[in-house]
């Protein structure tokens, strides 16, 4: 009996050592011995799960740059995951938006992405044309004229790390750039403003109802909805006026089979493909578009700027 | 939707790892890993303190406070883990995120191994544990000659429902960047690839039922027959014993075999 046990356990001992030893996690290793090969090819990605498939995924990096990376790894969705495995060099290259506070705050490089891979994200706010004034259109045009990337990125600084409320944060960017001007413009004006459940949008959303406040309005705000298939209908449908949404991602929401990538083309697309009932109005500067990013150190060591530069040669 | 998940197991190309995607081959191989670690560590550690309080009697209340750790969230536990841990690690290494992951698995299985570990000791037969001592056993004679065995059944029983917990579990590790059979569920519904979402979900199901039968067989070889009733009748014209019997009728059923053989 004890000699049966015994023999149980070390089988089970030498299975989980066997186990351990093979297996991968992500597809097979990169070559790190010896150069040759494209940079890429020695790099590790980490990025969200439908990055492999997506059009401007790993497909398009090939198709557009012939970058193709040694490896993918899953992280998570531009997060705190990834953030940390770009970091620590569990991964070389990462999947972030180009808001993300975490790329200035940790020195990463974003590589410009000079051939349009990634559809231009502008902010551009939908609205219901029923509830729509000049008077609206101009305070929302008025933000959006003030709108960088770099605001929104030092917003969602302060949200993160100096875990500040939404609604403070844009009080003080519209009083900042002299926007929250009170006056009755607005008078008489009622809407219900939406936002996603990112923080990102729920600062864009407490901002377009503030400005509208501040001028008059009556605001009723359902921020945190949820995603795109369940805030979308509603905005259709008439429950909400206002909404603070991308061009780029709008638009493959709305036609699947859209191709705009420069922030003109994406426009115009967006446009026609909008129902009859909603208009967009001006659309930012700022974008809040997918980069490929490094850690300082990679961009050094291998020269790189643009992400094209990826699929030279490492030797 | 049934037949597109049935042409997503039968896709040859699933079953292979390209440096992009990894096949169903090492992500089972994956699975396994992060359990059988997982269930030797919660063996290894639960096993003893559960022999030990069943034999003794005291410090019944671990096994209470044991059992309220099966209500911990594994998702949350996991996540805030992988937050302290995973910083520390520097390179391209799993053991940041492999660490938290084994963490919580183990602490998942230990809660079934020790308090069925318990009550199997806790109900050996107190004649048996009482002619042990008569004959002059040590304590730890009869804890390990007389009681362990007795109460094997019962310890298998937990150890199986540790196993199926952690094999259900362990898809999590997909959570944190590690592979595993998690990797199609989380990675089918990002995509909205539906019929790879299910194929996960399948293929945890068949490896846990699979592991459990196995486990059974285990069960079957190790636990001494004088436990489990199970007997076979020697000699010619075989009489089959009843799987209900007890040990005393079965040894006096197969001394009647053989004499009459």
């Amino acid at each position: 009996m004890r000699t049966k046990l015994v023999a149980l356990g070390a089988v089970a001992v030498t299975m989980t050592a066997i186990l351990s030893g093979c297996g991968n996690d992500s597809g097979s290793d990169t070559g790190t011995s010896g150069g040759g090969g494209t940079i890429a090819s020695h790099l590790i990605m980490g990025g969200p799960p439908e990055f492999k498939t997506r059009t401007d995924g790993i497909p398009g990096l090939k198709k557009v740059y012939g970058v193709e990376f040694g490896k993918y790894t899953v992280t998570d969705v531009g997060g705190p995951v990834t953030v940390n495995a770009l970091k620590r060099g569990q991964v070389d290259a990462a999947d972030l938006f180009t808001t993300d506070p975490t790329i200035k705050a940790n020195g990463f490089v974003v590589l410009q992405d000079d051939k349009h891979l990634f559809a231009a994200q502008n902010v551009v706010p939908i609205i219901a044309k029923d509830k729509n004034t000049p008077a609206v259109t101009s305070i929302i045009n008025g933000v959006q004229a003030k709108l960088t990337t770099e605001a929104i990125s030092g917003m969602l600084d302060q949200v993160y790390n100096d875990k500040a409320d939404p609604a403070d944060v844009a009080a003080k960017w519209l009083s900042d750039e002299g926007l929250d001007t009170t006056g009755t413009s607005a008078k008489g004006v009622s809407l219900t403003v939406g936002s996603a459940n990112f923080p990102e949008n729920v600062v864009l959303g407490e901002i377009y109802a503030q400005a509208l406040s501040a001028q008059g309005a009556d605001i009723t705000t359902k921020l945190n909805i949820g995603s795109r298939e369940k805030y979308f209908p509603a905005l259709e449908q008439g429950s909400l006026d206002l909404f603070p949404e991308y061009n780029g991602t709008l638009l493959s929401y709305l036609d699947q089979s859209a191709t705009a990538t420069t922030t003109d083309e994406v426009d115009a697309a967006l446009a026609k493909a909008l129902p009859s009932n909603l208009e967009a109005l001006e659309p930012a500067e700022a974008q809040d578009s997918d980069a490929i990013v490094v850690a300082k150190e990679t961009a050094d060591k291998y020269h790189l700027t643009t992400i094209g530069d990826l699929a030279n040669s490492a030797g | 939707m049934i037949g597109d998940v049935f042409g997503w197991l039968t896709d040859s190309a699933h079953w292979s790892s390209t440096p992009f995607d990894v096949g169903i081959v090492d992500q089972l191989l994956n699975h396994l890993r992060y359990c059988a670690i997982a269930v030797v560590i919660a063996l290894v550690i639960a096993l003893p303190i559960g022999l030990v309080i069943g034999h003794t009697g005291r410090a019944a209340w671990l096994v209470s406070g044991v059992n309220a750790v099966r209500a911990l969230p594994t998702v949350g536990v996991l996540v805030l883990l992988v937050v302290i841990i995973a910083p520390h690690f520097y390179g391209r290494t799993d053991a940041g995120y492999l660490i938290p992951t084994e963490i919580v698995l183990v602490l998942l299985a230990i809660p079934p191994i020790m308090s069925n570990t318990y009550a199997g000791v806790q109900n050996v037969d107190p004649a048996a544990r009482d002619a042990a001592f008569g004959m002059g056993m040590t304590e730890r004679q009869v804890l390990t000659r007389v009681e362990l065995p007795m109460a094997l059944p019962l310890v298998f029983s937990g150890l199986r429902s540790a196993t199926l917990q952690v094999i259900a579990t362990a898809t999590i590790a997909s959570y944190v960047t590690l592979g595993g059979l998690g990797r199609f569920i989380y990675d089918g519904l990002a995509q909205q690839d539906y019929p790879q979402m299910i194929s996960g979900g399948l293929l945890v199901a068949v490896l846990a039922l699979v592991t459990d039968l196995v486990l059974a067989l285990v069960q079957r070889l190790v636990v001494s027959r004088g436990v489990s009733g199970r007997f076979r009748s020697g000699g010619r014209g075989g009489r089959r014993i009843s799987d209900l019997a007890d040990s005393r009728t079965a040894v006096l059923e197969e001394q009647r075999a053989a004499d009459a053989a």
